[in-house]
């Protein structure tokens, strides 16, 4: 890490704070339901913001645990219920953070069902194992009481804040910030100045690691920071 | 016992037939049987203990979560709420009740509880109704709109309703929502059955009524129904702080299974549930008869039903039967009140197993993820949403295939203690009270205005 960056960080005072916060989700049931990959392709099209929400940037959170091998729900039906193990592993290939709207993550999500019906005709009809239900997630923001000045109230709040707050600033944030960043790294460069760390903490994979993996591997890089 | 013959007869017990009995089948004529040593459960059921606090909750779900918990019940201070269900005890309706009441009225949101009142003849139409929206025959003849109409009327009259929010839990009380006021209240139906296959007389009769309703919950995407007002999804939870759920001391384990000569110092292979034949457990003998050919362990049947339901004394008599004088097979036909002796026959499991063949949502495999035991489960209702294929446990088929997962777990213990690491987590994520009483209160807070629902795109930094 550079030097220059590094010089008095424990002292450094951030220009604004950061708030932790965090967020209660509840679940409504969809009206769309997908018996086929077709209507899994049609219901994709029209199904509200929210439920792509849902069944990617949600489900993501509400399976945190697991380290390898869930992605999203689209792609686990293809695979479970569907027996459309290319078509699983391409939805399952989606990095939720690469996306900062919704319409772009749904469009590449029709993109690569009507792409593989396309090559795979037959797939359109064959009934799956089980139904696709849509639902929809009602987020709710709530504060928590951490708030961070400087680097160690920030590593004090990591440590402390639920994995929902970690996933909130640190996989949802993308959607709000409309940027490939996350509250966490945007705060640590544009208030503390630290854009190696902001950068390192940005590239962790949440796709091969449990949220509480994501919060030992900031910790781990913000303890570094404060020597 | 030793002429070979299998009945109920040779139960061994130390009560009534039933009360903690163990149902063991006799040896073979000049077969020496194991003696197994009596168990001792209560034969009355006993005193509840004292509902938990909030705070015994903060070393199992953290700190922050509850703090979520009180943030989102500030909002709803002074609000009130009235649950409505047919039965103050017994069943699972009951059993959630009486943990989430008492909670949501330490968060401050008063919440009571009422129990509609009825006589046998209400009760006969309620039972046909359920059984009817379970996919059964039922007439809907005009006596019995008649009774079931006339009771709700003289629940409407001994009742108050004014509530901000009223919850009326399954069809019984449904037609209450009668006394629904264009300038107050917001009314909820909890609906805790599968609703996906209803006959179609007796969802028409009710229907009407569930339209008028401000929301519904359901417990599963796939027991809703299309309907006027929004719906919901709160999955069923269990209590961690229960009898059947709660940490249990290493000594009470040991005395379970010594009480019913379970051999602890090999792998033990559990099903807990009712004498039942969509629970499969004769599929479940046989499936351990497969895996005994090439891996060493007991098979402990656990559940009751077989004393108050003449269908479960059948199959009990079957499992008997399947079990074919095996001495590693125990079978034991408890009391509902074995909560902790099922909770220690789950912590003594090394692989807990729910082979059945249609099931609602299945709290007992919610009850052995929680535990933190390796699942092998049949893929049908609420049970994939638990047991998601070789992340959180195995999802089977057939006998075959159940077979095969015992021997590959009991052979390969590290990945069945991380398929029991993330059931764990998965339960605590999803499945806890605590997260059915945020979902409560998130409900109310969306229902009353008190905040509203946060596009994804759209938030402060």
């Amino acid at each position: 890490m550079a030097t220059a960056e590094m010089m008095g960080v424990p002292r450094r005072q951030a220009r604004a704070p950061f708030y932790f916060q965090s967020a209660a989700h509840l679940i409504r049931i969809g009206r769309e339901k997908a018996s086929n990959l077709g209507e899994l392709l049609e219901a994709l099209k029209v199904c509200p913001d929210e439920s792509i929400f849902q069944h990617t940037f949600q489900t993501l959170r509400e399976h945190h645990f697991i380290r390898e091998g869930f992605s999203n729900d689209f792609a686990h039906w293809a695979f479970a219920a569907c027996n459309e193990v290319g078509l699983a592993e391409r939805l399952a290939g989606i990095d939720v953070r690469e996306f900062m709207s919704i319409a772009a993550l749904r469009q590449r999500l029709v993109d690569i069902v009507e792409s593989y019906l396309q090559q795979n005709p037959r797939a359109r009809d064959r009934a799956a194992l089980e139904p696709f239900y849509f639902s929809a997630s009602e987020v709710i923001v709530i504060p928590t009481p951490f708030v961070a000045r400087d680097l160690a109230e920030f590593s004090d709040g990591v440590r402390h804040v639920s994995l929902t707050s970690i996933h909130f600033h640190f996989i949802d944030a993308r959607l709000r910030l409309k940027l490939d960043t996350n509250d966490f790294s945007l705060w640590l460069e544009h208030e503390l100045d630290l854009g190696r760390l902001a950068d390192r903490i940005n590239r962790i994979d949440i796709y091969t690691s449990t949220l509480h993996d994501v919060r030992r591997a900031i910790l781990r890089f913000v303890q570094s920071a404060l020597g | 016992m030793s002429d070979g013959k299998r009945t109920q007869d040779s139960m061994i017990g130390n009560g009534p037939v039933g009360v903690g009995s163990v149902v063991s089948v006799p040896a073979a004529p000049g077969v020496e049987r194991r003696q197994r040593p009596r168990p001792k459960i209560s034969s009355t059921p006993p005193a509840p203990p004292p509902a938990p606090r909030l705070d015994d909750y903060a070393p199992i779900i953290g700190q922050p979560e509850l703090d979520d918990l009180r943030f989102l019940a500030q909002q709803l201070r002074g609000k009130t709420v009235k649950m409505v269900n047919s039965t103050a005890v017994g069943g699972g309706v009951a059993e959630i009740l009486n943990r989430l009441v008492p909670l949501m009225n330490e968060l401050e949101v008063v919440t009571k509880w009422e129990v509609i009142t009825g006589g046998n003849d209400f009760f006969e139409v309620t039972k046909g109704f359920h059984n009817a929206l379970h996919g059964g025959e039922y007439a809907v003849t005009q006596a019995v709109k008649d009774i079931f109409l006339s009771y709700t009327e003289q629940n409407r009259q001994r009742m108050e309703f004014s509530e901000d929010v009223f919850v009326m839990h399954d069809p019984q009380p449904a037609a209450l929502i009668r006394s629904k006021r264009s300038d107050r209240g917001r009314w909820v139906w909890r609906c805790h059955i599968d609703l996906s296959n209803p006959n179609p007389e007796v969802w028409g009769f009710l229907r009407p009524f569930v339209d008028q309703y401000d929301a519904a919950v359901f417990s599963s995407p796939a027991f809703s129904r299309q309907l006027a007002c929004p719906q919901y999804l709160f999955y069923p939870c269990i209590d961690p702080l229960s009898e059947k759920n709660k940490d249990l001391e290493e000594s009470m384990v040991q005395k379970v299974c010594d009480d019913f000569g379970i051999d602890r110092s090999r792998p033990v292979v559990t099903q807990i549930s009712r004498f039942d034949r969509l629970k499969d457990p004769v599929g479940v003998i046989q499936a351990y008869k497969l895996a005994r050919k090439y891996v060493d362990c007991q098979l402990v049947l656990a559940g009751g039903g077989a004393t108050d339901d003449p269908e479960g004394a059948a199959v009990l008599q079957e499992v008997m039967e399947e079990a074919d004088d095996d001495p590693d097979i125990i079978i034991l036909n408890l009391p509902a009140w074995s909560a902790i002796e099922i909770n220690a026959l789950q912590r003594a499991s090394t692989l807990i197993i729910q082979k059945s063949l249609k099931e609602g949502f299945g709290l007992t495999v919610t009850e052995g993820l929680w535990k933190g035991k390796p699942v092998i489960a049949g893929a049908v209702g609420g049970i994939p949403t638990q047991v998601i294929h070789k992340l959180t446990g195995v999802l089977v088929h057939s006998v075959e295939g159940c077979a095969y997962q015992i021997r590959y777990l009991l052979t390969h213990p590290d990945y069945a203690a991380q398929l029991g690491r993330n059931g764990r987590e998965h339960v605590k994520e999803n499945f806890l009270m605590t997260t059915s009483v945020k979902r409560w209160l998130l409900l109310l807070q969306i229902l009353l205005g008190t905040t509203k629902p946060h596009p994804p795109e759209e938030g402060q930094h």
